[in-house]
């Protein structure tokens, strides 16, 4: 028996505080799920509803896409031939811009590290050079790991809240839309966990620019014709923007929802592995003492048999 | 009677759900009023308030402030879908007035160093604050 007795009584005490501090974080981190859900589930009311009038709307042009990619695959001269929408029509791809999402801070168990490993294995299979792609980034963790290692990154945001508004992240949307239009790259990626439930969370990568996701079938039911006004081009210059964002404000809903269950895990197993912790330490503790004591009543023995 | 069913929603969740008479917006290219029947239509709107009749009282009036977005009408159900947007009733004051000092600041500090884009977002923030405030004034 190594260590005194006082020793592991400091050991116990320290452990449990520890403990009381991580199933507190669990239970805030529990909260906030709970919460991010929420915002998640009224998110979901105003996506249905944008992404509805957006295949309302693109409708037909989406069929002539559909119908000249099935022909010659991708034909940038189709945004002049049928006046199609730049967002909608896939151009010759020079260059990626993918956005990271993590969290600003750790104590998420593998949540952060799930995100960079795999996006850096994907870089690494996808292209050949650094200039093949741009970064941007939201959260702290991607972005000093990313900045160490020399990757030009276009755009970060640290400090978001716990339940970003749209507001908090209209810029980085904003950027994000502007630089594809403005033609900085030709395909926009957004790389972050998906929440699956409490427990687990999925790396997905997922497409947002050229707008392809919409199904022209969805719409077809429909006879009457709109109107317009005052022309097509000049709402989808609008509407279209605005679905892009809504999908990426979505992802970055969802991934912080996972953030918010993957601490909660996290702090969940910290706090076992604690309780395991002074479990054992219970014992070495009872133990000890119980040594001391059986010491002590073969000294007094000794003592008294000394005596006689 | 033919009603309208309106429906405001923003990325923070639906803000308005009620029937209504009559639905007046400003697109972007002049004021659209809406009645039950209206012909299938979708335009952008402007920065500015929706006034909303509702069927259920005479005189009852809503306004809701919108920050742009777009509508859509098909089969008397009128969706607006638009970035923010507030019922007059929602409306923190307070706030709406600090925001439109904070813009008018920013287009101060633009015009200073001649930066067109901050100006354009900054005058975008401006309007978006006064229209919140004006809306504020119907309660």
């Amino acid at each position: 028996m190594g260590a005194s007795l006082i020793d592991i009584k400091k050991k116990i005490a320290s452990t449990k505080k520890t403990s009381q501090i991580t199933s507190a974080m669990q239970m805030v981190s529990g909260s906030k799920l709970n919460k991010s859900e929420e915002t998640a589930k009224k998110f979901q009311e105003y996506a249905k509803k944008v992404r509805a009038i957006t295949t309302h709307l693109v409708a037909s042009q989406l069929e002539t896409i559909d119908e000249a990619e099935t022909l010659n695959g991708f034909e940038t001269s189709l945004i002049e031939e049928h006046g199609l929408h730049s967002m909608l029509v896939k151009r010759p791809v020079k260059k990626t811009g993918y956005i990271v999402i993590t969290a600003d801070k750790g104590l998420a168990g593998g949540y952060n590290s799930a995100v960079i490993k795999q996006t850096l294995t994907m870089l690494q299979n996808d292209h050949k050079s650094q200039d093949e792609y741009v970064l941007a980034t939201i959260g702290g963790t991607d972005t000093d790991f990313f900045k160490g290692r020399g990757m030009n990154i276009a755009y970060e945001l640290r400090g978001l809240s716990d339940q970003p508004t749209f507001n908090e992240v209209r810029k980085i949307v904003n950027a994000a839309t502007q630089m594809y239009s403005n033609g900085v790259y030709d395909e926009l990626y957004v790389c972050y966990n998906h929440h699956v439930n409490s427990l687990s969370s999925q790396f997905r990568v997922e497409k947002m620019l050229p707008i392809s996701d919409l199904d022209p079938s969805e719409a077809k039911s429909y006879e009457e014709e709109y109107i317009l006004e005052p022309s097509e081009d000049q709402i989808l210059d609008i509407l279209l923007p605005q679905y892009a964002e809504s999908l990426i404000y979505g992802a970055i809903i969802d991934a912080k929802t996972a953030e918010h269950a993957a601490r909660m895990t996290a702090m969940k197993s910290a706090t076992d592995n604690a309780h395991n912790i002074i479990d054992d330490l219970t014992i070495s503790y009872n133990r000890a003492r119980q040594t001391a004591i059986t010491e002590e009543i073969t000294e007094i023995v000794g003592g008294a048999a000394a005596l006689d | 009677m033919d009603y309208l069913t309106v429906n405001v929603v923003t990325p923070n969740g639906i803000v308005y759900d009620h029937h209504a008479r009559i639905v007046v917006a400003r697109a972007i290219d002049g004021e659209i009023g809406i009645l039950p029947k209206h012909a299938p239509i979708i335009t952008p709107l402007a920065i500015d308030e929706v006034k909303v009749k509702r069927s259920d009282a005479d005189t009852h009036v809503d306004w809701i402030a919108v920050n742009g977005g777009v509508m859509e009408v098909r089969d008397n159900l009128v969706s607006i879908i638009a970035d923010s947007a507030e019922r007059e009733r929602d409306i923190d004051v307070t706030r709406a007035e600090r925001a439109k000092m904070r813009a008018e600041r920013r287009i101060e500090e633009a015009k200073h160093v001649e930066n067109v884009d901050e100006l354009k977002r900054a005058t975008v923030a401006l309007h978006r604050a006064i229209n919140r405030i004006n809306v504020s004034k119907h309660l």
